[in-house]
């Protein structure tokens, strides 16, 4: 109990003490005590609701620092209340500031809670997406922002990935999304607009493209006028050697410059029809015959599922196999094996490329799929490659929804698997 | 007591009842709205793989109005809902059918565009039906916006612009017609543009229904048939 409390009880007792006293004198003990405390009590209540009027209106100035019971009780009641303000505005400021810095944020930023209604969301979206601050707090973002891509990615628990799709309000533009989740089921949406990059990346495509294009007609004059001069019996010795080089060069400029042009043909067109089923069975067993009658090839084996069937461009499925095949062999001795596997693993299917040859050190691995990346360049230019084929391999899987998961050990070969997602399969034992 | 908690709880699952079924419709235009701008897209282009991939792809819408209009179905019958939340109902079930309409004619065109990628194309690459395809789709992402945010004056826009769309597609038809009559060759190619832009008018059309149907749930009145001077009256009260 404090001083002051004590005091107020101590006063009471006393006043209570002399209404008994006073009520002694005259013989009427209890009518004084109830006469004194009547008057105590009128006494609280009229401070109560002065109390309570000063409380209203603001107006403290009757209650005054002192040493009763009600003026401390006043006083720390002001002083709270004052910090209560401060505190207020000080919080108001903070907020206000960060609002206006993420107003400021090129970037679009939506906080969603756990069922995707939209708390709050910075300027930039609205310039990006076209939602309304005031008008859609506490729609569901996919009311708003209704691409089914986007749909799925925030809908669905990977956050690791982000999706692009077009702008809804600008024409040409392409928004970058993210889903970041904190807190207790709160979740950020970043939007970012990638048209730019996206731009300079077709550009680069195309220039790619067109440059391949264009060196390809005078390489065509060239390689013509040298396939004569090697086929001609009048040759100068000296110069059979040189021409002979020059054909095989020209010959492997036109390789890199046909990989080159796949390439960006496969890289600017979109996701690969699904109506078309392949025989990969058929495709691996006809690709073993093409590369057994090789001299010193590596023993090729093929393990596949006949019912299993891949929906995409058989072409380009072609080519996956094709060139990593080529790989495994250019890689594995003579004595060595190489197992083409494909089968069906929970709903999607995997195509399996498996040989027994040197491996790869585990930090080229991320590399592979790089355009002329080689890992030893001597050595695996006398070999045979261009460079571009496991880069044609990621870009024909991507249009197929593929991924190419890479395994190796140095000296005991490496695994080249492309997993394919259930909706790319019919025919799988799991269908049946 | 006890028959107030129950009501409170009915009237809760109700309510997700409802806001589910306007996420489906929602999903169901975002759908319909990637078809679209994907056989727009394949037109244009020339994408002949796309506009495949379109014309393959329409049968998820055909399964979505299939579900909506089941799950409008329970809520009729075990709900029994009146006023808004009835006429959300009705509303909704009119809203899938010209959504499972603007997904037909998605399909069509993707067919269409397919066709056309393997003839020669006009040195202008299609930019006139360019120009009435984007229109068409923005008019469907407004009064997909419009459903969404119940935001009647937004679904009046729509509605006027359907005017706008019909004169392009007049436009297009005397241009296509100049071009038969220039070049017989040509009539078998301009006749899948001619589709292609009727096809285009009519997911106009489609978007303007919808949009009516946003005016008739948000604010109990049937604007259809009415010509725009008395709906504009109606949007500002």
């Amino acid at each position: 109990m404090s001083e002051s409390a004590r005091k107020f009880v101590i006063n009471l007792v006393l006043f209570l003490l002399a209404g008994a006293g006073v009520g002694w004198l005259y013989g009427q003990t209890q009518w004084g005590l109830l006469t004194f405390a009547l008057v105590a009590l009128g006494w609280q209540v009229w401070q109560l609701l002065s109390f309570d009027r000063a409380l209203r209106t603001g107006n403290f100035d009757n209650f005054r620092v002192g040493e009763s019971l009600w003026a401390q009780l006043f006083s720390r009641f002001r002083f709270e209340h004052e910090r209560a303000v401060r505190r207020k505005a000080g919080y108001r400021r903070l907020l206000r500031e960060v609002r206006k810095s993420t107003d400021a944020m090129p970037d679009g930023a939506v906080i969603l809670d756990a069922n995707n209604e939209i708390v709050s969301c910075n300027r930039a979206v609205g310039e990006l997406a076209g939602l309304k601050r005031k008008k859609d707090k506490g729609q569901r973002i996919d009311n708003i922002l209704r691409n089914p891509e986007l749909v799925a990615l925030v809908n669905g628990g990977d956050f690791e990935r982000s999706v692009e799709i077009p702008s809804p309000v600008q024409d040409g533009h392409w928004l970058n999304c993210r889903v970041v989740p904190y807190g207790a089921d709160q979740k950020l949406l970043i939007i970012r607009d990638v048209t730019d990059r996206l731009r300079l990346a077709k550009m680069r495509r195309d220039f790619v493209a067109n440059a391949s294009h264009e060196l390809r007609s005078p390489l065509t004059v060239i390689s013509g006028y040298v396939d004569s001069l090697a086929d001609d019996d009048e040759l100068p010795s000296q110069w059979v050697k040189p021409v002979q080089q020059m054909r095989s060069q020209s010959q492997r400029m036109n390789q890199i410059l046909r990989e080159l042009m796949e390439l960006s043909r496969l890289e600017s067109s979109g996701v690969a029809a699904n109506d078309n089923a392949i025989d990969v069975a058929q495709l691996l067993s006809d690709a073993k015959n093409t590369f057994d009658g090789q001299a010193d090839g590596a023993n090729i084996i093929v393990e596949a599922e006949p019912r299993l069937k891949l929906l995409g461009n058989q072409a380009e499925i072609e080519s996956v196999v094709v060139n990593l095949l080529s790989n495994a062999l250019r890689h594995t001795p003579p004595d060595g094996q190489i197992c083409l596997r494909w089968q069906s693993d929970d709903g999607a299917a995997i195509l399996s490329v498996k040989d027994t040859g040197d491996g790869i050190q585990p930090e080229h691995i991320p590399h592979l799929t790089e355009r002329f990346f080689r890992v030893d360049r001597g050595r695996s230019r006398d070999a045979g490659g261009v460079g571009l084929g496991l880069a044609i391999v990621k870009h024909a899987l991507l249009r197929h929804e593929a991924t190419l998961e890479i395994s190796s050990e140095p000296g005991n070969g490496s695994e080249f698997r492309c997993v394919f997602p259930a909706n790319r399969v019919t025919g799988s034992s799991a269908d049946l | 007591m006890e028959a107030s908690d129950l009501s409170g709880h009915i009237s809760r699952r109700f309510n997700k009842d409802i806001e589910g079924l306007r996420n489906m419709v929602l999903s169901m235009g975002g759908l319909v709205e990637s078809q679209l701008t994907h056989a727009i897209a394949a037109l244009v282009t020339g994408d002949s793989e796309l506009g495949l991939k379109v014309a393959n792809d329409d049968y998820k819408v055909n399964d979505l109005e299939v579900s909506i209009d089941e799950e409008c179905g329970r809520i009729l019958a075990m709900r029994a809902p009146a006023a808004g939340d009835l006429r959300l109902i009705v509303a909704v079930i009119k809203t899938i059918t010209d959504l499972e309409r603007i997904g037909d004619e998605a399909e069509k065109i993707g067919f269409l565009a397919s066709k056309l990628a393997a003839m020669d194309r006009p040195s202008d690459s299609y930019r006139e039906l360019k120009t009435l395809g984007t229109h068409v789709a923005h008019m469907v992402r407004d009064a997909m916006n419009a459903f969404a945010r119940l935001d009647v004056d937004e679904a009046f826009k729509v509605v006027r612009e359907d005017k706008e769309v019909d004169r392009e597609y007049e436009a297009i038809q005397r241009q296509c017609i100049t071009f038969m009559m220039e070049d017989p060759r040509e009539i078998k190619r301009v006749m899948n543009v001619t589709w292609a832009a009727r096809s285009l008018e009519r997911i106009g059309d489609h978007a303007k229904n919808i949009c009516e149907y946003v005016i008739y749930m948000a604010q109990g009145r049937d604007v259809r048939h009415t010509g725009i001077s008395d709906s504009s009256d109606i949007s500002s009260d």
